[in-house]
């Protein structure tokens, strides 16, 4: 009994440093971890979108994604988290509408230039074929 | 009492308090501000009838969102989020249509394009096949033309060939009716001998000559020809003027009776005069008895 009880005493130690432990995970749970795989995909999304040369076909699209996920950045460093997280959505949204107006504006591109040629081969036909009645 | 009336008042502080509160509730179901905006511009993206149906899915998407941001949030900084993130999908769900318009648009392009390449080639062929035509028409003209100008020297060579022909003809004629060119025309001369002396009657030997000049007044008829008889100066003027004169109609009447044309022939009796020999000697006088047949030059035009 008495054996008992003098391992229970040693035991009081690292109790009280478990139970501190846990007060200090209560204390950081108390600010939300920092949205990683938010600002993962908002970085991806940006970096997508510069490869298809968003900044040529939806310059301000991309400026807000690229000054949102400064600015998500920021948040983190003050340990506001949500507020990084929703900035962080925000420029991924950005992001993936430039993207999605570049192929848009690429495609009309397309369409433009072949209405441009089947045009000029009609014109050109008009043009010989007045030359020639 | 007072205290009942204490309690009263105090539940009617609590009620007004409560009231407000509710109040404060109330007026919180407003939509977070620029979610109008966003629906309206959504709404819109529906009802475009070249987009509204091409991207379904992003719409249903975008529709969410904007549900989600309509939705009254005392949180306005999360209001303005969800606002935020709307205007994006919808943004999105338009970029999306617009991608799978242009796709669609562009099986139609490609179409028209080969529409009108294929009428340029057709055009071009057509072109071709005329230009070719128009050269082939071209050389058909200038070897016509070719043509006609080597049949026109062809002619022109005959011509002048059958002009050399026939004059060669003509001289071999003349050389076989053994007739003398002289100014007046060609001369023959029948001699003496063809006549019966004293007579004026042909002898039957005169009619090879005079087949000949026959023939050779068949071959030219614009030729008119002058018959003249000669004499000698023995016997009388008068006799030898009539001698004369009846064997030059002698000729004629042979001649006409051979199917020259009477109008073509004239007879004159020279008698003793146009002796081409002296009259001293007798061969003279016998060359002197003669008839001439003088056969008109031609007009220059007419060779024949």
């Amino acid at each position: 009994m008495k054996r008992i009880s003098q391992a229970l005493r040693a035991s009081r130690l690292p109790l009280a440093a478990t139970f501190t432990g846990v007060l200090i995970l209560a204390g950081c749970a108390s600010t939300p971890p920092a949205p990683l795989a938010n600002l993962a995909a908002a970085r991806l999304a940006v970096s997508n979108a510069e490869r298809g040369d968003g900044d040529h076909f939806a310059a301000t699209d991309m400026s807000a994604a690229r000054s949102r996920l400064v600015a998500a950045d920021a948040a983190v460093v003050e340990r506001k988290m949500i507020l990084a997280e929703r900035y962080a959505d925000e420029s991924r949204a950005d992001a993936e509408v430039a993207s999605a107006k570049t192929a848009s504006a690429k495609a009309m591109k397309v369409n433009d230039e072949m209405k441009q040629s089947t045009g000029t081969l009609i014109e050109e036909m008009k043009r010989t074929s007045g030359d020639k009645p | 009492m007072n205290v009942s009336i204490v309690n009263f008042s105090r539940t009617l502080v609590a009620a007004t308090v409560a009231s407000v509160l509710l109040a404060a509730c109330a007026a919180a179901p407003v939509k977070p501000q620029g979610a109008v905006a966003v629906r309206s511009k959504l709404t819109q993206l529906q009802a475009d009838p070249n987009l509204g149906t091409r991207a379904p899915l992003a719409i249903k998407e975008a529709d969410s969102a904007v549900l989600a941001a309509e939705q009254p949030e005392a949180d306005l900084p999360l209001a303005q989020h969800r606002v935020y993130m709307a205007d994006r999908k919808v943004e999105m769900a338009r970029a999306q249509a617009e991608v799978r318009f242009a796709e669609d648009q562009r099986a139609t392009l490609t179409q028209q394009r080969e529409t009108a390449r294929l009428d340029s080639r057709t055009h071009e062929a057509d072109a071709a096949k005329l230009q070719v035509a128009v050269a082939r028409a071209d050389s058909a003209e200038q070897k016509l033309a070719a043509d006609q100008a080597r049949g026109d020297a062809n002619a022109a060579q005959a011509a002048v060939a059958s002009a050399a022909q026939q004059a060669a003809e003509l001289q071999r004629r003349i050389d076989e009716l053994q007739a003398r060119p002289t100014d007046r025309g060609l001369v023959l001369t029948l001699g003496d001998v063809l006549f019966t002396s004293g007579q004026a009657d042909l002898k039957s030997g005169a009619a090879g000559n005079l087949d000949k000049l026959i023939s050779f007044l068949t071959e030219y008829p614009t030729r008119t020809v002058m018959i003249e008889g000669f004499t000698d100066s023995l016997g009388s003027d008068d006799f030898n003027q009539g001698l004369s004169q009846r064997r030059a109609d002698s000729v004629k009447s042979y001649l006409v009776g051979r199917g020259v044309g009477s109008t073509r022939l004239t007879t004159t009796g020279r008698g003793e005069s146009g002796p081409v020999a002296s009259n001293e000697s007798a061969s003279g006088r016998q060359q002197n008895r003669r008839v001439e047949v003088v056969i008109s030059n031609p007009p220059a035009a007419a060779l024949r």
